[in-house]
């Protein structure tokens, strides 16, 4: 929503997280613009003035030199007096004398257009400067009434300068105040940004920073009750190990993970967000009284610079449609290996495994792919079936429809695991527990494990299911399943869909038969944030890909 | 085949030089999804296809354009209605499915498919007899295709030519809601324990594109705005109308409810659907803006209405909205005015 970004960089205080070009240099430019209107460079010597006006009276006064006579007595325009002054400032630049005997002539060069001092507040000044009288019209009189008129106008430009410093120091006092507190909260994204235009990879993930900025996906995830149930139960249920420590919280989206380890008692929390949801974020920890302990970065976690050196915790919610689609991971991982605390450093969550097995429901194929066979008396097969087989469906499948049982084929466990890890080829196995006509696909989905402690003896085993592994210390254990016997999540389960060819023999399956094989996870390599999932089984014989997009 | 590949590039590359926030209105139609979505909401693929076969007499041997034809079925139903020939244009490479499935269905002789705006491509008659679209979007004018209709419709429409369907009209009611308001924007005052007002406002400011159960209405239904395809322009689709809601019962109004119907004039004996509560569902739902306040009102009330509505200056696609509320009552407890902002983007 940008228009309502931009709305919120009106107002001072937001504006150091919102996504525009921000920086810390951003606000030093802003400061000089500032003071360089203030600053007037007399024409004729070193003097700086606060005005133009004050500063062609000193040149009046001080080396006999009326600027306003000449412009008059040549009839000069805007652009006429832009020449004089460079033309003015370049004499003065080459030592050579200035006298008010200047003819059209001299200034009539398109050389004087050219400002001999940068940003010349002269210039900008010309515009402050009042009317020229028509020829013929000045008399001594008239001169007194104008002079009288300028230090009228001279009056209250100043004024108007004074309330505009005024002004502006207050909105200083505020953005410093504001960097004070927290000095490391400022707007790092920008510098992603700059890189990301260089390499077109990363250029393409701006869209899934800009797919997390509305509410909508916040909303649906905070309403995931396994979910953020999970979080709050494992973060509340052990605040001994939040208590006075640093965390970092990556991915923060609205900060409510951040929120719950300050209320557990972390002293310090860092988030960090490439979206423009930080802005959101942002607010709601100083509605909720905690910005003092939670610092909020916009930016990669790869880019910004934290406050600190070490954390003692990460905690993200970085987990994808079949758990790795999005790839967040590789940033978590990254991050572990550069901030955490070595050998005590705490991952939350701590593990993760991924489940599989297969499923058979006729309806929902003739529902979704016979479909096409017939719409309205139309054949739409051909065109709108194919490639049907070749991406991951995300949705709820429920448990009866699984024609097998349950296998467990990676346990990730996040101390150890590395991003050469997350692609990889395991086997599964699964046993028929229903005749079916035809094996339609395989359902993926993962469970999540928080674990209190470092891992070895408490680890949960490569094929732990989450609800027994939790039941076993329930006082600080917490784990959730995405998986169809469990409550619903946002992230569903991912069907692969499989080709039905009758030259594979045929396809009818008995209770009892293992259906087994091997299961592969890789990035493709033109979606570095997509998903490919292949699926190798009856030997060898059948063989598929999906990916997810 | 190997010429149909080197159109999908074309098209696409063509996609990739445009704005980004058109592309992905372009590109999120080449997902299957959208296209099941819209060819399984039976009320819509029906009510165009009884008012295209069932007027055989109206359509045998035209020349009929399908503006955003995606699949094509609606030239397809042209062709059987006896059309001589049917122009589909659709800028998604969605197109490109269009032409394997009129292939496929053997119209490829009656069925010209072009890939492109409607601005920049060429028709290969000058004129046509009927155009036929699909054109609505959530609230009727959200990424609706309407414009592009009229555009089709002043250059190409023959004098007495028919356009299916040629009129809409959008309505609006006031439900009581307290319960999903509640959930939806009072969610916000409470996340687990923490204060998230800051995203109240935001969720107030989005229409929500759901489904209203009839028993929700406090108010007569008003027709706010009817558009007429034949005379419409695009600035009729910037308005600020005010109207009047009469309340039906003494209850609590937490939101306005928009929807639209849809009626083919033309047709022998009218067609008409409607995508309002009252009736049966469509996948464009109805679309619910909650007020600030909650209205107390009785029975045979009015509360006195402004519907404003403008494109989006950055992005025309977008619907800036404003809808302002007054309820005049003797009973100064009950009294209520207000105004609401609203962006559907």
């Amino acid at each position: 929503m940008p228009s309502k970004e931009q709305l919120r960089d009106v107002e001072p205080v937001s504006d150091s997280e919102s996504s525009d070009s921000r920086d810390e240099e951003g606000w030093n430019d802003i400061e000089e613009d500032e003071e360089e209107v203030q600053e007037v460079i007399s024409l004729l010597d070193d003097r700086v003035f606060p005005d133009v006006m004050s500063m062609l009276v000193h040149c009046k006064e001080k080396h006999n030199f009326d600027f306003l006579a000449v412009r008059q007595r040549l009839q000069l325009d805007f652009h006429g007096c832009v020449k004089l002054v460079n033309f003015i400032r370049q004499r003065v630049h080459e030592g050579l004398p200035v006298s008010e005997d200047i003819s059209v002539a001299d200034i009539d060069h398109e050389q004087y257009l050219k400002p001999v001092l940068d940003d010349d507040a002269v210039i900008l000044g010309l515009f402050d400067l009042p009317e020229l009288t028509p020829t013929g019209l000045v008399s001594q009189g008239d001169n007194a009434a104008l002079v009288n008129d300028l230090l009228k106008q001279k009056a209250d430009l100043q004024e108007e300068l004074a309330r505009v410093s005024a002004q502006f120091e207050r909105y200083r006092a505020t953005v410093s105040q504001t960097l004070d507190e927290r000095w490391g909260d400022v707007d790092q994204a920008d510098k992603g940004k700059d890189s990301a235009q260089k390499g077109e990879k990363e250029d393409e993930s701006q869209y899934y920073w800009d797919s997390y900025a509305g509410n909508e996906i916040h909303e649906t995830m905070l309403k995931d009750t396994v979910r953020t149930d999970a979080y709050r139960d494992f973060i509340y249920n052990n605040k001994h190990l939040f208590a006075g420590k640093t965390v970092l919280d990556i991915g923060c989206g609205t900060g409510i993970l951040s929120m719950f380890c300050a209320r557990a008692g972390a002293s310090r929390v860092i988030a960090v967000d490439a979206s423009a949801i930080i802005g959101k974020a942002r607010e709601n920890v100083y509605h909720n009284g905690l910005s003092s302990t939670i610092t909020l970065l916009h930016g990669k976690i790869e880019e910004v610079t934290l406050p600190v050196d070490k954390v003692d915790v990460i905690v993200s919610e970085w987990m994808g449609y079949c758990l790795l689609f999005e790839a967040m991971l590789p940033s978590v991982l990254w991050a572990r290996d550069r901030y955490l605390r070595p050998d005590t450093g705490l991952m939350v969550p701590s593990h993760t495994n991924l489940w599989t097995a297969p499923v058979a429901d006729p309806d929902w194929v003739a529902d979704n792919v016979g479909f096409w066979h017939d719409v309205y008396g139309f054949d739409m097969h051909r065109a709108m079936a194919r490639g049907i087989c070749d991406e991951a469906r995300v949705l709820h499948w429920p448990r009866d429809r699984l024609a097998g049982s349950p296998c467990a084929f990676r346990m990730l466990d996040l101390y150890r695991v590395s991003t050469a890890d997350l692609s990889f080829t395991a086997p599964f196995a699964s046993t028929l527990d229903r005749d079916v006509d035809a094996l339609d696909g395989y359902l993926v989905w993962f469970d999540t494990f928080f674990s209190p402690t470092r891992p070895a003896a408490t680890a949960p085993a490569d094929d732990a299911v989450a609800d027994a592994w939790a039941a076993a210390a329930p006082q600080e254990r917490v784990a959730f399943t995405t998986g169809p016997a469990g409550k619903e999540t946002h992230w569903k389960q991912g069907l692969l869909l499989c080709e039905q060819s009758e030259a594979a023999g045929p396809a009818a399956r008995k209770q009892g038969d293992r259906v087994a094989g091997e299961i592969t996870f890789s990035v493709p390599e033109d979606m570095p944030r997509g998903l490919a999932i292949k699926m190798t089984w009856d030997e060898g014989r059948r063989s598929q890909k999906w990916s997810l997009k | 085949m190997a010429a149909e590949k080197m159109d999908v590039e074309a098209a696409e590359a063509k996609l990739k030089n445009m704005a980004h926030s058109e592309q992905h209105y372009f590109n999120s139609y080449n997902h299957h999804g959208i296209h099941e979505e819209m060819l399984k909401d039976e009320v819509r693929t029906k009510s165009y296809m009884n008012a295209i076969v069932q007027n055989k007499h109206l359509f045998k041997d035209k020349v009929v354009l399908d503006v955003g034809c995606g699949t094509a079925i609606l030239s397809m139903f042209a062709v059987r209605a006896g059309a001589k020939h049917v122009i589909g244009v659709d800028m998604s490479t969605i197109i490109f499915k269009a032409k394997e499935i009129v292939q496929a269905n053997g119209m490829s002789d009656k069925i010209t498919l072009i890939q492109g705006k409607m601005e920049e491509i060429e028709l290969p008659f000058p004129k046509v007899d009927i155009i036929i679209s699909e054109w609505m979007g959530y609230f009727l004018l959200y990424e609706s295709m309407l414009d592009t209709v009229l555009y089709a419709r002043d250059k190409y429409l023959a004098k007495d030519g028919m356009i299916f369907p040629d009129k809409a009209t959008i309505f609006v009611c006031g439900i009581e809601d307290g319960e999903y308001k509640d959930e939806k924007i009072g969610f916000w005052d409470n996340v687990y324990g923490f204060d998230y007002t800051p995203l109240k406002e935001t969720a107030l400011a989005e229409p929500l594109v759901d489904t209203v159960e009839v028993k929700a209405a406090v108010t007569d239904p008003c027709a706010v705005l009817t558009l007429d395809l034949y005379t419409c322009t695009t600035a009729d689709l910037s308005f600020s109308i005010p109207f009047k809601l009469s309340c039906r019962r003494d209850d609590f109004v937490h939101a306005l409810v928009a929807w639209f119907d849809i009626d083919f004039t033309a047709c022998h004996k009218p067609i008409r659907f409607s995508t309002g509560p009252h009736t049966k569902y469509t996948h464009w739902k109805q679309t619910v803006f909650y007020i600030k306040d909650v209205l107390t009102v009785q029975q045979g009330e009015e509360v006195v209405c402004n519907l404003e509505v403008r494109p989006n200056d950055k992005n025309r696609r977008d619907l800036d909205i404003k809808i302002d509320y007054l309820l005049e009552t003797q009973d100064v407890t009950r009294k209520a005015q207000g105004s609401s902002q609203y962006k559907m983007c």
